[in-house]
């Protein structure tokens, strides 16, 4: 069978409207704060046992794309995460809406969803089996780096103060340590609670860390809840398509990003968003105006994130080892199904995993017009309910959503409770983004830290674990770019300065 | 409620956090004595220290620069218009008390509950005839609707009550 015959395997009407449907209920559920694509994939798996393998794993893998963007429209509208993927999105989505350009945002997020899903869906095409290596040659101690350069985002988030941006990063740290310790299992700061013995969640910290500060203040004052223009604008297509032109290659770039990050497995979106959002950042013209509703951090955020899914099923179809969450989920719906992963399944089962990929790529081109229409609706209704079920319907949907992650009414309390923390904190000048990154990236930093230290302990090379591995100093270099790189340019721009004055 | 300062420290508010953060970090330090596994205090002992240093830096700054830009960091509030406090208060009252109470009244009824108590603290405009009939009822619709996709759609098992058993 050649190329073209697994594209026409793909595009049977099933397919099709298999690719349409997942798209189409991956966004929605995605947009629910407190349903994550895991969830979405997980609660829809059943579906599929009777599907045959191909149509099985495109249904799924629309879903898990579609939720993952699905999750830009609670970040753009209501300043919350729909999905963990979506973090960053909130820092410039949020801003543009507030602004009266939450159409532009959501059109722009579609747009950078349909690039970076493209993407990541070429190199899982023609770069999966070489690709997947990269996912074995990271350890311990590249995650540990991974983390520390995720943590740098800190001083782009910190609003000018970057010492109140680390106490916020430090205060989300010490949060992630909370309940049992993942390697030794010693019980932490915990004081007796069995509340907390299940730790902080990290989607409930997201949803009252975001959320609930916008709704206390929402319901404060009689102001409308986003800027409204005066005329209808539509989708403004033609006006996100020109951004995304001029912004091809932090598109690309961020898809890349995406898509490699995706390859680690558990990494995911979050982290894939928040290292394009980044780089984005340091490398940008117009660096000052990211977190104040530039166009380029959803870009970078939202291309990212969409390229973790072709990312991800790399390691997963090559080597059996999920990339990501959702695709812990898809992995084990395959094998129920009688589909063994590894390297040959590509050329045993090369017709199920090819059209596929099609079908994914289909899926992800679906998912514009889907994505532009429901996005739309999602906007339109936001602006034009009235305030009075607007704030009860977000904070229901916030209790629902939190309560549905672990069935848990304690989760739900401690996002209305790290909410209020959450808001005084905003008060006082700490932002909630450091908060938000420490308590992500903390589990990772401590789990890859401890496991390096034990390794180069046991093999009495600690500085060579840390400090001697390829991966780990290319990671400690960008690490390094990403922190002095503000100060090397602004040096730069003084010295070209002088230099054009004499 | 942002806390103005006219003495001597540059962001009063910012550097009482900071000493609020120097509490907890030592409750973290001295919670971590009791832990055995080296792998396990490791981390958050250094987090908690580092924590510790950064706030004496942020309090040191504050007072090193004395009483002057008040950096507006409001970030998401209304506070250029007028605030209700009272109304806040509500909301978070309304959301914990309903949460409180599920394991008892059942998710329905603590929803329905929340989201009236919610709808009237974020109620703004006169109570018409027609929004008398209308809000309630796309409350209970909402409501009714979400339980539903969540309870038979997604199987999700939301709390019935004890009171209902």
């Amino acid at each position: 069978m050649t190329g073209l015959d697994y594209l026409w395997q793909a595009l049977t009407p099933l397919n099709i409207l298999l690719a349409l449907a997942g798209v189409v209920a991956g966004t929605v559920i995605g947009s629910l704060p407190g349903l994550t694509a895991t969830m979405a994939v997980a609660v829809l798996v059943p579906i599929t046992f009777s599907m045959e393998p191909a149509s099985a794993l495109i249904l799924m893998g629309a879903i898990y794309t579609g939720a993952i963007y699905g999750g830009a429209y609670s970040a753009i509208l209501l300043n919350t995460p729909g999905t963990p993927s979506a973090i960053a999105t909130t820092f410039d989505g949020y801003p543009m809406a507030k602004q009266g350009d939450g159409d532009l945002a959501i059109t722009l997020a579609c747009v950078s969803s349909v690039v970076g899903g493209l993407v990541g869906a070429a190199f899982l095409l023609g770069l999966a089996p070489p690709l997947a290596e990269v996912a074995l040659a990271f350890g311990p101690v590249e995650y540990f780096w991974l983390a520390v350069f995720g943590l740098t985002l800190i001083s782009a988030l910190s609003e000018g103060n970057l010492l109140k941006g680390l106490i916020g990063a430090c205060f989300g740290l010490l949060l992630a340590c909370i309940g049992v310790a993942e390697i030794s299992a010693d019980i932490r700061f915990t004081f007796g609670s069995q509340v907390l013995l299940g730790g902080i969640e990290t989607v409930s910290a997201l949803i009252g860390l975001y959320c609930i500060p916008v709704m206390i203040d929402l319901v404060a004052t009689p102001d409308r809840h986003l800027k409204v223009t005066q005329k209808a604008k539509g989708f403004r297509l033609k006006e996100a398509l020109k951004i995304s032109w001029l912004g091809k290659f932090n598109l690309i770039r961020s898809s890349v990003i995406g898509t490699l990050v995706g390859i680690l497995p558990g990494a995911g979106g979050s982290i894939a968003g928040l290292v394009a959002y980044s780089e984005a950042r340091r490398s940008s013209k117009r660096s000052d105006s990211f977190g104040t509703g530039e166009p380029e951090g959803i870009q970078a955020t939202e291309s990212a994130n969409n390229a973790t899914v072709g990312g991800g099923f790399i390691p997963t179809l090559v080597l059996g080892i999920p990339g990501t969450p959702p695709d812990a989920v898809i992995l084990g719906a395959l094998l129920i199904q009688g589909v063994r992963t590894g390297p040959s399944l590509f050329t045993e089962n090369g017709a199920i995993v090819y059209t596929f990929i099609f079908g994914l790529i289909l899926a992800t081109v679906l998912m514009l017009p889907a994505g532009l229409i429901i996005g739309r609706y999602a906007y339109k209704s936001i602006i034009t309910i009235p305030k009075a079920l607007l704030v009860p319907t977000v904070a229901f949907m916030t209790m629902i959503g939190t309560y549905a992650i672990r069935n848990s009414i304690s989760d739900v309390v401690i996002m209305i409770v790290l909410g209020v923390v959450g808001w005084f904190l905003n008060r006082f000048g700490f932002s909630p983004s450091p908060i938000v990154l420490g308590l992500i990236l903390g589990r990772i930093a401590e789990q890859g830290f401890v496991q390096a230290w034990t390794i180069g302990a046991a093999t009495e090379d600690l500085t060579g674990m840390f400090f001697g591995r390829p991966i780990s100093l290319v990671i400690i270099a960008f690490t390094l770019i990403s922190l002095f790189y503000p100060l090397i340019r602004k040096r730069w721009s003084t010295a070209g300065g002088t230099a054009n004055a004499d | 409620m942002q806390i103005e300062s006219k003495g001597g420290v540059k962001d009063l508010a910012g550097t009482i956090a900071a000493v609020a953060f120097i509490l907890l970090a030592s409750l973290a330090l001295w919670d971590t004595t009791t832990m055995t596994d080296s792998d396990s205090y490791v981390f958050p002992r250094a987090i908690a220290a580092a924590m510790i240093v950064f706030c004496i830096l942020l309090i040191a700054y504050n007072f090193i620069n004395g009483a002057g830009d008040n950096a507006e960091t409001d970030a998401a509030s209304g506070a250029a218009g007028v605030t209700s406090t009272p109304r806040r208060v509500g909301l978070v009252a309304a959301m914990l008390l309903s949460s409180l109470a599920m394991p008892w009244t059942g998710f329905l009824l603590s929803g329905v509950f929340a989201f009236g108590a919610i709808m009237l603290f974020a109620m703004y405009d006169p109570w018409t005839p027609r929004r008398r009939i209308v809000f309630p009822s796309a409350a209970l619709v909402v409501v009714l609707g979400f339980y539903t996709l969540f309870s038979k759609v997604l199987l999700v098992p939301l709390p019935i009550g004890f009171w209902f058993r």
